[in-house]
């Protein structure tokens, strides 16, 4: 096999802050023709800097170092009118959202066309034959009739299949697909990734495969390239990386994705050093759980040993696989006092409203949803996009009309007006799933703690400060960050902040909409356990909610699966794991990753 | 992608806070070349304050004195700024309409300003048959060619500082009312309004403590924008003789008496005056823009 794509030392740096800041340090790798290397790395870590540097798409104020040879041509030495001419031809792109990438005004026929007419020119006749037969190829269903359609009339995993059509217009040696998994369905992100696994093998293509997410490769990958902090820290054939991982942050990162039946998530201690601050030993040593003085001397070399590379002076043995404790034997059927009640539950959203009050009425999102939960209980609410999850947790919050009865302790919450329905209310809190997006970006984190007391009243200034400070450590942050705003802080340290404040208007259940989903693997696992344990503590009641069928069996005691907007299968997690009553449960169930798959 | 979503660390702020310590005038002079729309409104804001506010303590002539010997002169060093065809001192004709011009227009925009914030948030956070009801008003009144009210309603009332307050302040609303109303809408589905709610916050503390906070940008930008509009249609009613009323001058008034007499080319009366309000539209544009540009883009 020969190499399609294969770096050399590429180092890039960006200005910051008046000084010039290495962002990539050295890297060294190698995409085969027909094979799919995933790069790997959580953010901040230079995978998408990689990325970029291989198309040329950075900004130009960035500095790059080494050689990128794509077959016999160095990219780096490449003017940009000859760079354009690689990219489409030579190498395809595909990225993370296929809706901002396509344009919506235009025909996906006419946009395919497009990459093929641009570098090969010839006739639109031809051009849109092979729009056709590309879109054949990546599994569009009836393709001769929907050339002449717009993105918006393709769903989200459609659409990114036009895009992979696109890329593929000109027969690409190289692939690049930056996360193009994220924020899809998993059953969606599932097909995807196989499609992408075919047509590499088929048209003998590399595929350069740009994650945060290990599970997402564990099926399909060849090779796996480990980035921390702008270096290497292991690379190396996949199935020896997925059986015997000999790097810490690779066995940390394995252990904190969230598997279907795992006790408890590994906990990467620490935040990923910025940039300026990265220590001059392994960078990951701050971190490491098998931390020695030695580490901190120089970045440590590549010891292969194994049937990987991994740069560390002490990297785990081969002789044992990585373990993750079970729990399929949960205790079950807890007896649990009864805290919340929804009884026969519908909502209905009104449609366009026109001049005249005329509404159009639309299909019910929810009906006949009928649930209880016990105090200290975790309901975890599964289903794709659409299928009313969100419209279940906001209806319980009492955000949005419903018709039918939500009780909490008994008392129902639909003749409740003013100050009593408030008063109520308090008692069920929410975290939403995009912490930045919930808090102001222009009010203190002190402060956004403190709303929930203030609006309680009667709290003296040195009392609130003294109850802010506990709820902080309480979510295992310091102090000190009472004084910043939330754009100086971390995705993850922004939902422990938006958790705490939750936890300050001392709420008997909080409802936990995608609370993950925009996180770090490592971070996830973190927030995770914090929950269990908050939970634990305080006998907290949760409605988890997630489109993610392994966090949610990680943390619920009973799981609803939520399908078109109805319950079709309730049970105890792992009643609910061992014997799905539905075939779409299954569906879930095996698109999740797995604790023994690998 | 990497580079927009990436927050600076504390680490890069004390950085570059650092660094300014270093070379203290290179860093002034580059903060002013890139804020010069914002630094050239402030400046010329602040001369106009000053010729409204402070230059009447500075220059003592009487502006009503009236020399007959003199009339209509050009500028020389006995009058700086020449005479009218009465022989008044044109300087002191000028500061003392100055001070009458802002006296009305500032108050009248804040007024404006009060009142446009507050509708469109109450119209914003209202029931929605109520928010269409008060929006429909705000059609009708934004219908009406403000000018033509104004001039009706300036014909019916007794002209005097007050009633011009709430005569411009009344006519001036209507677009940041909207605008508010707007960007209310816009706000109080986000994430962090919807958990002030779970807590028990009310449409007051909302507005009060969320939305004001997210929007003083857009407020602070077009209540600069307000007083330029104010100073400005003062000056058009002054003009046509329906603003201050004699024997106390204002700008436009000045720039008017100079028009009856124009056949005679009296520059030194013309240009001032107009410079002064065109100025003031200038001022209140400019720094709003430069606010734009230091705020637009960190929402």
């Amino acid at each position: 096999m020969s190499a399609v794509l294969d770096i050399k030392n590429l180092s890039v740096s960006l200005p910051r802050g008046g000084r010039n800041v290495a962002i990539l340090d050295g890297l060294n790798l190698t995409v085969k023709a027909g094979e799919m290397l995933a790069l790997v790395g959580e953010s901040g870590s230079g995978k998408t800097i990689a990325s970029l540097s291989v198309m040329g798409l950075l900004p130009k104020k960035a500095k790059r170092e080494g050689e990128i040879w794509l077959g016999e041509t160095n990219l780096l030495t490449l003017q940009e009118p000859a760079m354009r001419r690689v990219r489409g031809r030579d190498v395809g792109m595909v990225f993370q959202n296929p809706l901002a990438a396509l344009n919506p005004s235009r025909t996906v026929a006419s946009q395919i066309q497009e990459a093929w007419l641009v570098h090969k020119g010839g006739s639109t006749r031809a051009a849109r034959a092979r729009a056709l037969e590309l879109l054949g190829e990546v599994g569009i269903p009836d393709p001769a009739k929907r050339l002449d359609d717009y993105p918006h009339q393709f769903s989200g995993g459609m659409r990114q299949r036009v895009m992979i059509a696109m890329a593929l217009a000109c027969s690409p040696k190289l692939l690049i697909a930056d996360e193009p998994t994220t924020g899809l369905d998993p059953l969606i992100a599932r097909q995807i990734m196989a499609l992408i696994a075919r047509l590499r093998r088929e048209l003998d293509m590399g595929v350069l495969f740009v994650t945060h997410d290990l599970s997402v490769v564990e099926e399909h990958a060849d090779a796996v390239h480990v980035l921390y902090a702008g270096k290497s820290v292991e690379w190396g054939a996949a199935k020896a990386f997925f059986d015997h991982p000999r790097h810490p942050y690779s066995e940390a990162l394995l252990g904190s994705v969230a598997r279907v039946g795992q006790a408890r998530l590994q906990n990467i201690p620490g935040n990923l050093p910025e940039p300026e601050t990265r220590p001059p030993g392994c960078r990951f040593a701050p971190r490491c759980a098998y931390h020695q003085p030695q580490c901190d001397a120089a970045y440590p070399p590549a010891l292969r040993d194994g049937g990987t590379a991994a740069a560390c002076l002490f990297p785990l043995p081969l002789t044992d696989r990585i373990t993750y404790a079970e729990t399929l034997e949960k205790p079950t059927g807890r007896n649990f006092a009864s805290q919340l009640e929804v009884r026969d539950l519908q909502v209905r959203y009104a449609g366009n409203s026109g001049w005249f009050g005329g509404k159009t009425k639309l299909p019910p999102s929810l009906s006949e949803i009928a649930f209880s939960l016990g105090r200290g209980e975790c309901l975890g609410v599964v289903g794709e996009s659409g299928s009313g999850k969100s419209t279940l947790g906001r209806a319980v919050l009492q955000m949005i009309p419903y018709e039918g009865h939500v009780l909490l302790n008994g008392e129902d919450f639909s003749p409740l007006r003013g100050a009593a329905k408030r008063t109520q209310r308090r008692r069920i809190q929410v975290v939403f799933q995009d912490p930045r997006e919930s808090m102001n970006p222009r009010i203190k984190i002190g402060d956004i703690i403190a709303e929930p007391l203030r609006l309680k009243r009667g709290i003296s200034r040195a009392e609130e400060r003294r109850q802010v400070e506990t709820l902080l450590g309480r979510v295992g942050l310091n102090k000190e960050m009472a004084a910043l705003l939330p754009g100086g802080v971390s995705g993850g340290q922004a939902q422990r902040i938006a958790i705490a404040r939750a936890l300050a208007a001392e709420p008997e259940l909080i409802v936990l909409d995608e609370p993950t989903s925009s996180l770090d693997v490592s971070t996830q696992a973190m927030l995770l356990n914090l929950l269990k344990d908050l939970a634990l503590e305080q006998a907290l009641s949760y409605i988890l909610i997630s489109h993610d069928f392994a966090v949610v069996s990680y943390m619920a005691d009973r799981i609803a699966v939520l399908n078109a907007g109805r319950i079709v299968e309730m049970n105890d997690t792992a009643k609910l794991i061992r014997a799905p009553q539905h075939s779409y449960t299954a569906a879930l169930i095996g698109a999740a990753p797995q604790l023994h798959r690998l | 992608m990497a580079f927009s979503t990436r927050v600076p660390a504390m680490s890069e702020q004390i950085a570059t806070a650092g660094g300014m310590a270093a070379a203290p005038f290179a860093r002034w002079l580059g903060w002013i070349s890139q804020r010069s729309t914002l630094v050239t409104g402030l400046v010329i804001s602040g001369l106009i304050l000053f010729i409204g506010f402070a230059a009447p303590f500075l220059y003592h002539v009487d502006p009503y004195a009236i020399h007959p010997a003199h009339a209509l002169e050009a500028p020389s060093w006995a009058f700086p700024f020449g005479t009218d065809e009465l022989g008044r001192d044109e300087l002191a004709l000028l500061l003392s309409g100055g001070f009458a011009t802002l006296v009305v227009a500032l108050p009248a925009a804040i007024l404006a300003f009060v009142v446009g914030v507050t509708y469109g948030l109450a119209s914003g956070l209202a029931p929605a048959w109520v928010d269409r009801l008060m929006m429909r008003l705000l059609d009708a009144v934004l219908a009406l060619p403000s000018l033509i009210i104004l001039i009706f309603f300036a014909s019916l009332v007794t002209l005097n500082n007050t009633s011009l307050i709430l005569l411009l302040g009344f006519i001036s609303w209507p677009g940041l009312a909207r605008l508010v109303r707007n960007e209310t809408l816009a706000q109080r589905g986000r994430d962090f309004v919807l958990a002030a709610e779970q807590m028990g916050a009310g449409r007051v503390y909302v507005a009060r403590v969320h939305l004001l906070r997210v929007m003083a940008p857009v407020l602070v930008v077009n209540g600069t924008f307000m007083v330029g509009d104010s100073v400005f249609a003062l000056s058009a009613l002054s003009f046509l003789g329906l603003g201050v009323q004699p024997p106390q001058v204002s700008w436009g008034s000045l720039l008017e008496s100079a028009l009856d007499i124009i056949a005679l080319d009296p520059w030194w009366l013309i240009l001032p005056p107009g410079l002064l309000v065109f100025g003031s539209l200038l001022a209140a544009s400019l720094t709003g823009q430069g606010l734009l540009q230091r705020w637009g883009n960190n929402r």
